[in-house]
């Protein structure tokens, strides 16, 4: 059975179209001014397919383009979503592993990058993804000079700093998903324990995507109360160390999900959605992401690294870092982030 | 670092929730009247994940329970559904090998079976799927006796036969997702080529899921008008047999996304959260759905097979079968769709 992408190949009425509908008289082309939203996924394995997904569950997108390397799964991802359409909006869906299919997006998402392998450096595989981004980051930033850019591979923090380098784009356009998924495990964790909507948790993890993730303990809020005062054991808590365990429970947790189903997907889709919908929709909505971090909270104004910190997302990308206060053992594990990171990226062969 | 699924386990502050948050004076209890929707999901494979991803998104339930014989693969998807609570509305997700946890379910679905191994005759998957479906549906009625049961698994058709026969369930509250998809798929194709959203195109496929369905081309409208008039006035559609190949293309279409990605999810996700829609929130919408389809379109009453009629959809199941004009060809390859479903069911050993 020849594959069938539309009834014209198999000869079905032609020109039924105009016998079905007719346009009225005089009527003109759409104004050049109206324009569809267009977000393009680079990567269609499992977890570029589950923000591709929620994406379009959550109707945010006119158009939706699909790259990836191996066209015969990318082919049958966009046909399982085409077969969709009599239960969603309508979003013209598009895939090719050329660039050329990305042309003219709002938004680019990407989530394509080597796996670490058993044994292997973290300096080594930021090698590889490196070699990777080389051929990804350009061909995007081609066909869309004005896009918004996303990162969400791994170790995200280092790999959006190199889309930004290889892109050329202002740094409000380029950002990592960083540690807004760590924030809602962080948030899931506090709400579950406390009987509430993690919606009414506010709590941010910052820094490091990664084992020198910072906890900003001192500005969780739950409904709109501080927390920290409220903690009648504060000092036993600290002494034992449970806030750091908690920490790192976070970030154990997506080691755990891998260790369990072999990867991550869901979360990280919604995730990404959050973010899509905060910068197409001009949201001004405030997310922790990895961003172009020097000058903040200390940071040297020299030390060009990518970091999570708490940042408003508009159409224009990243509108502000917000100040919060920290406490100074806060501020000093942030700069410990930023010097881990600064580190890595000194060895890279840029 | 050992699995945390809650704060407690890690010595937070176990009375917090009593000095942030104080009730009312003489509170009382939730009315008994006051229930909550609970959707169980038999099978975390590909399959039942995209349906419960999906019926999470548009925010169907206020339970979901996975139930799979892979304990760890279970956990690792309930633990990243559960770390998107910031995304989401707030769903209790819960897990487990043990039925136990769908007790009380208002809708349970059902995605587990085997897959036809090659050279395998259907017959031999069916027997596989039955000594299968024993040990689920028993368990499953009798946790939640007043249930609506929808079966996704292959065969459907036969499978909700199986399901209905285990279960002791009236036959209303039986289905079989059936040929919900192909018609989507069917809808989709059309749509495509006449430029209209899949949504203005009504169009069923009926009867078998699988090689005998029936595309139901006299009753195709498009925007409310329609279109078989506009077919049989071209000549050459009929003489070379477009609409065969249609059909045959949109039954293909399914083998064709498993052979280019391994196997479908996102539109079968799709396609179930619709119909749990339509069941859960009593929306009296028509979908083509497997049931049992005793004395309708001229199949005799004591035919008792489950294949996919148009049907309205509620809060109490199948709550009727629309009755449409079909043709005495539509009408002649349905009933041969109930007799091959009939003999495939007499060699069953039930």
């Amino acid at each position: 059975m020849e594959k069938v992408s539309s009834l014209s190949e198999l000869g079905f009425a032609h020109d039924i179209h105009h016998a079905l509908f007719r346009p009225i008289q005089q009527a003109a082309p759409p104004s050049p001014t109206n324009r569809q939203t267009k977000i393009s996924v680079i990567g269609a394995g499992n977890v570029g397919m589950a923000i591709a997904q929620t994406i379009l569950t959550h109707n945010l997108a006119d158009e939706l383009a699909l790259v990836d390397a191996k066209p015969d799964m990318l082919r049958g991802e966009m046909l399982d979503l085409q077969h969709a359409a009599a239960f969603l909006p309508h979003t013209k869906i598009v895939a090719s592993p050329d660039y050329s299919v990305t042309a003219n997006s709002d938004l680019c998402i990407i989530t394509a990058g080597a796996r670490q392998l058993p044994g292997e450096t973290r300096l080594n595989l930021l090698q590889r993804n490196l070699a990777l981004f080389k051929h990804i980051v350009p061909p995007v930033a081609k066909y869309s000079p004005g896009t918004l850019l996303v990162v969400v591979s791994n170790p995200v923090d280092v790999l959006t700093y190199i889309a930004w380098k290889l892109s050329g784009f202002p740094p409000n356009r380029v950002i990592g998903s960083g540690t807004n998924l760590d924030s809602s495990r962080f948030r899931f964790l506090l709400a579950d324990h406390l009987e509430v909507n993690a919606q009414d948790v506010q709590a941010y993890m910052v820094g490091e995507h990664g084992d020198s993730s910072v906890a900003l303990w001192s500005s969780i809020s739950v409904g709109g109360v501080p927390i920290l005062s409220q903690l009648t054991d504060e000092k036993a808590l600290i002494e034992q160390g449970v806030l750091e365990k908690i920490r790192k429970a976070v970030v154990e947790s997506a080691y755990e999900v891998i260790r369990l189903k072999g990867y991550t997907s869901w979360a990280i889709g919604y995730s990404v959605a959050s973010l899509a919908r905060s910068l197409l929709r001009d949201q001004r909505r405030v997310h922790p992401i990895s961003l172009l971090a020097k000058g903040f909270y200390g940071i040297p104004d020299d030390c060009e690294v990518y970091l999570s910190l708490p940042a408003q997302l508009g159409r224009s990308g990243v509108l502000g870092v917000a100040s919060i206060q920290l406490t100074e053992e806060e501020t000093a594990r942030l700069r410990r982030s930023a010097h881990t990171l600064w580190e890595l990226q000194q060895q890279l062969e840029l």
